[in-house]
């Protein structure tokens, strides 16, 4: 009869030595720390340290008739009026609760590059201007840039298409500053083209310019459920964390079972539990390494919602969902790697028996982008039920912008316990047999062999 | 009362290989029985199955009146022949572990631990890692782990496997200890004499089937009647020529002080022992008692038609691992 205690015992040992290891210590701790580093901290620090460059533009205008236009372009005002469209847009595009985060991604920003244009005569010689671009005893802060117009990219000649520019700059010209710069020269060009062929460039970017639509995402309730940039990540978020959570706690289960093998404790532990309490317990103690791992992981994610105000766009259910998929598939793929640590005898063994759980694992991985995009496309809904790819399809829908019934959601959830329990059946009858098994590593026909044997 | 252990027709296959087959044993209460064989023979399978770690294909199995041992594991102590320990763990806190799953308290898992390393001279391994201890320590380490619960059945198999003398010593002590206090005991073993000095009874497998179950006082009644032993009163330089120059005398081996005569087919033994004593002054003249060692050649010879029975012998003597116990 299965003892609950003796279970519980080996869980407890499997968790605290797991829990205690420092490996894991460093790596629960140091990758939250490394995302906060780069998500919050580097930026700030970027912007900080980039003081505002001073880019001097050297033009050559061979059209005779940019420079203004450039100018305009370049003028802090404009270029401020600029970016702060770009902000409200992207607030926007997050909902009415990204206002707070668009901000916290403006404070991050590099501060805008202040240019200054200066015309050169039309004729020129452009490997003079090229020197003086490249000047290494230029300031820190200073840069030089060097546009040459050809008459041809403002007047078409004959029937030829305009022409273009050239554009020369140093290797340390910072990317934001070239960007806006090569803009603001095809904004004047444009302009241009347009004031040459007699129409007033004012009226044409009024009327091709049209400002995203506000988009609210409305349930079948009538009530707005989100923002669509968030809904659209978090399938891709969803899948991340159960991949993650599996890798962790199926990675756990071989190498424990490994090393319980080749050290020949096993026996040992036999004398005191039966094999399927083994390994129900150390199922167990892993899935709880596996919880705090993943704990860990989403409440730096609620944490980061809380912070941009965000977290009104989660809904608890998908928690829950994200639970009860996370143990089911944790259970397939757990048990698959305690089949696998206790087949074989060493750690380089394990790899090739490895391969095609971990292939199991990546193709419902991938497959959820494509089931987060399309959620109501045959092919998303039937993979929502074929395990071991429906406990991920099925979040991949849960979590997009078109959930599936709660019949889909209910009978996917019974193919995922159904395939649970085949193979932790399947697992425990090759655990049995391949913890005294030692030797060569077995092929797939051999543990279909130890499962009959057992 | 029942028996502590009984199997009835235990049959165990690996492939084409046949490990046990149809095996009956029958161990009551309080009983140490020795189960010997070569290596490869089939006893750590038979103990894996009494274990239930493996299932038979046939036959039933009761222990300690259970039909399996998963019900009475708590109740059974078991030391396997591969035996191993967590390295990184300390000395208390894995055997805490082991009693824990057996059932035991911490407190009293840690004083009975305390005690019985005491017992096998590790006084202050408690707080050691399991890493830092010798092969050795490790092995009265493990033999304290399969006994801190005071089990009422103990499986041992190959215990003393790899072993100093000074620490077979220690574990006869206290496998003694355990047969006072009523513990039935089990165990396996290919070193003849262990089994002859500590069992009541002996259980002998070869290729997988029981070919002798006799409890040791009818063995210990058993001579061969085909050697003497001897011991002169006063010893010799020409003793063992005088002795090798007898009628019957084919070889004359040293043992002990003495010499074990080895005699020829048909020759009478009282004879050789008259014509002895009168040629020298006796301190002791025997009859060999049949040793296990001989019994299970003999066996293995009439199987086999005497091929590589030499390697066995010596395999059964322990000599090949060095267990001169």
């Amino acid at each position: 009869m299965i003892s609950l205690r003796r279970i519980g015992l080996v869980a407890r040992r499997d968790f605290m030595v797991s829990v205690m290891n420092k490996g894991f210590i460093i790596s629960i701790l140091f990758m939250p720390l490394i995302m906060v580093v780069i998500l919050a901290v580097v930026p700030k620090l970027m912007a900080q340290a980039g003081a505002q460059m001073d880019v001097e533009v050297a033009l050559i205008d061979r059209s005779h008739s940019i420079a203004d236009s450039l100018r305009r372009e370049l003028d802090p005002a404009t270029l401020r009026a600029a970016r702060e469209a770009g902000q409200r847009r992207a607030a926007e595009q997050l909902g009415p609760a990204g206002a707070r985060a668009a901000s916290t991604v403006a404070a991050a920003q590099p501060s805008i590059a202040n240019f200054t244009v200066r015309e050169l005569p039309a004729d020129a010689n452009v490997k003079d201007q090229t020197d003086w671009v490249a000047d290494p005893n230029l300031g820190k802060q200073q840069r030089r840039a060097l546009v040459v117009v050809p008459a041809e990219a403002v007047v078409r000649q004959g029937d030829a298409p305009f022409g273009t520019y050239d554009f020369f700059e140093p290797r340390n010209l910072p990317q934001d500053s070239e960007n806006t710069l090569q803009g603001a020269v095809r904004q004047a060009l444009i302009a241009e083209r347009l004031r040459a062929s007699g129409v007033d460039p004012v009226v044409v970017r009024g009327a091709t310019q049209v400002a995203p639509a506000r988009t609210q995402l409305v349930g079948a309730d009538g009530k707005q459920s989100g923002a669509q940039g968030l809904n659209r990540a978090l399938p891709f978020i969803m899948g991340i964390l159960m991949f993650m959570g599996v890798m962790i706690g199926g990675q756990s289960l071989m190498m424990s079972t490994i090393e319980e093998k080749s050290s020949r404790v096993v026996e040992v532990l036999l004398a005191a539990v039966s094999p399927l309490e083994l390994m129900w317990g150390k199922l167990l103690g892993q899935l709880g390494v596996t919880f705090v791992a993943m704990g860990v992981y989403l409440a730096l994610g609620v944490l980061a919602l809380v912070q941009f105000a965000m977290i009104g766009l989660i809904d608890p259910l998908l928690l829950l969902y994200l639970m009860l998929f996370f143990l089911t598939a944790y259970l397939v793929y757990g048990a698959m790697m305690q089949t696998i640590g206790a087949a074989v005898n060493q750690v380089a063994e394990a790899q090739s028996l490895q391969g095609p759980v971990i292939l199991l694992l990546v193709l419902p991985y991938i497959l959820t982008m494509f089931i987060g995009q399309r959620p109501d496309a045959p092919f998303s809904v039937i993979m929502s039920f074929v395990p071991p790819v429906n406990a991920f399809g099925m979040m991949a829908r849960l979590a997009s912008t078109s959930p599936p019934p709660m019949w889909q959601v209910l009978l996917s959830l019974a193919a995922s316990v159904v395939a649970a329990c085949a193979t932790v059946w399947f697992a425990s009858k090759v655990f049995r047999v391949g913890l005294l098994m030692h030797g060569k590593p077995p092929s797939l026909g051999t543990l279909i062999k130890w499962a009959r044997m057992s | 009362m029942s028996a502590a252990l009984a199997l009835q027709g235990v049959e165990k296959s690996f492939g084409a290989q046949r490990a046990v087959d149809g095996l009956d044993l029958v161990i009551p209460p309080g009983e140490t029985c020795g189960l010997i064989g070569p290596s490869g023979a089939g006893k750590s399978t038979a103990i894996r199955i009494i274990m239930s770690i493996l299932f038979p294909d046939a036959g039933q199995v009761e222990v300690l009146g259970r039909p399996s041992a998963l019900d009475a594991k708590d109740r059974i102590g078991y030391l396997p022949e591969e035996r191993g320990v967590y390295r990184k763990m300390r000395v208390g806190a894995f055997l805490k572990y082991l009693a824990g799953l057996k059932g035991l308290g911490e407190a009293e898992s840690l004083k009975r631990s305390g005690a019985l390393l005491e017992r096998l001279g590790l006084p202050d391994v408690l707080g050691r890692k399991c890493e830092d201890l010798s092969k050795g320590m490790l092995q009265r380490v493990q033999f304290v782990g399969c006994l801190v619960h005071q089990p009422q059945l103990l499986i041992l198999d190959e215990p003393f496997s790899g072993l100093d003398p000074v620490s077979v010593r220690l574990l006869k002590d206290l496998i003694a200890d355990e047969r006072r206090r009523g513990t039935t005991i089990l165990f396996s073993t290919h070193v003849m004499a262990q089994a002859e000095e500590l069992c009541d009874r002996v259980v002998m497998i070869h290729k997988g089937q029981k070919v002798l179950d006799e409890p040791m006082a009818n063995l210990r009644r058993q001579y061969d009647r085909s050697r003497v032993l001897f011991e002169p009163l006063e010893p010799r330089a020409g003793d063992a020529e005088a002795l090798r120059a007898m009628a019957g005398v084919v070889r004359v081996a040293g043992q002990d002080g003495g010499f074990e005569l080895h005699l020829d087919a048909g020759t009478d033994p009282a004879a050789v022992m008259r014509e002895v004593v009168a040629r020298i002054v006796p301190a002791r003249v025997e009859i060999a008692r049949l040793r296990l060692e001989d019994m299970f050649v003999d066996i293995v010879r009439r199987e086999t038609g005497g091929e590589s029975v030499e390697a066995l012998r010596h395999h059964l003597q322990g000599l090949t691992s060095g267990e001169t116990q």
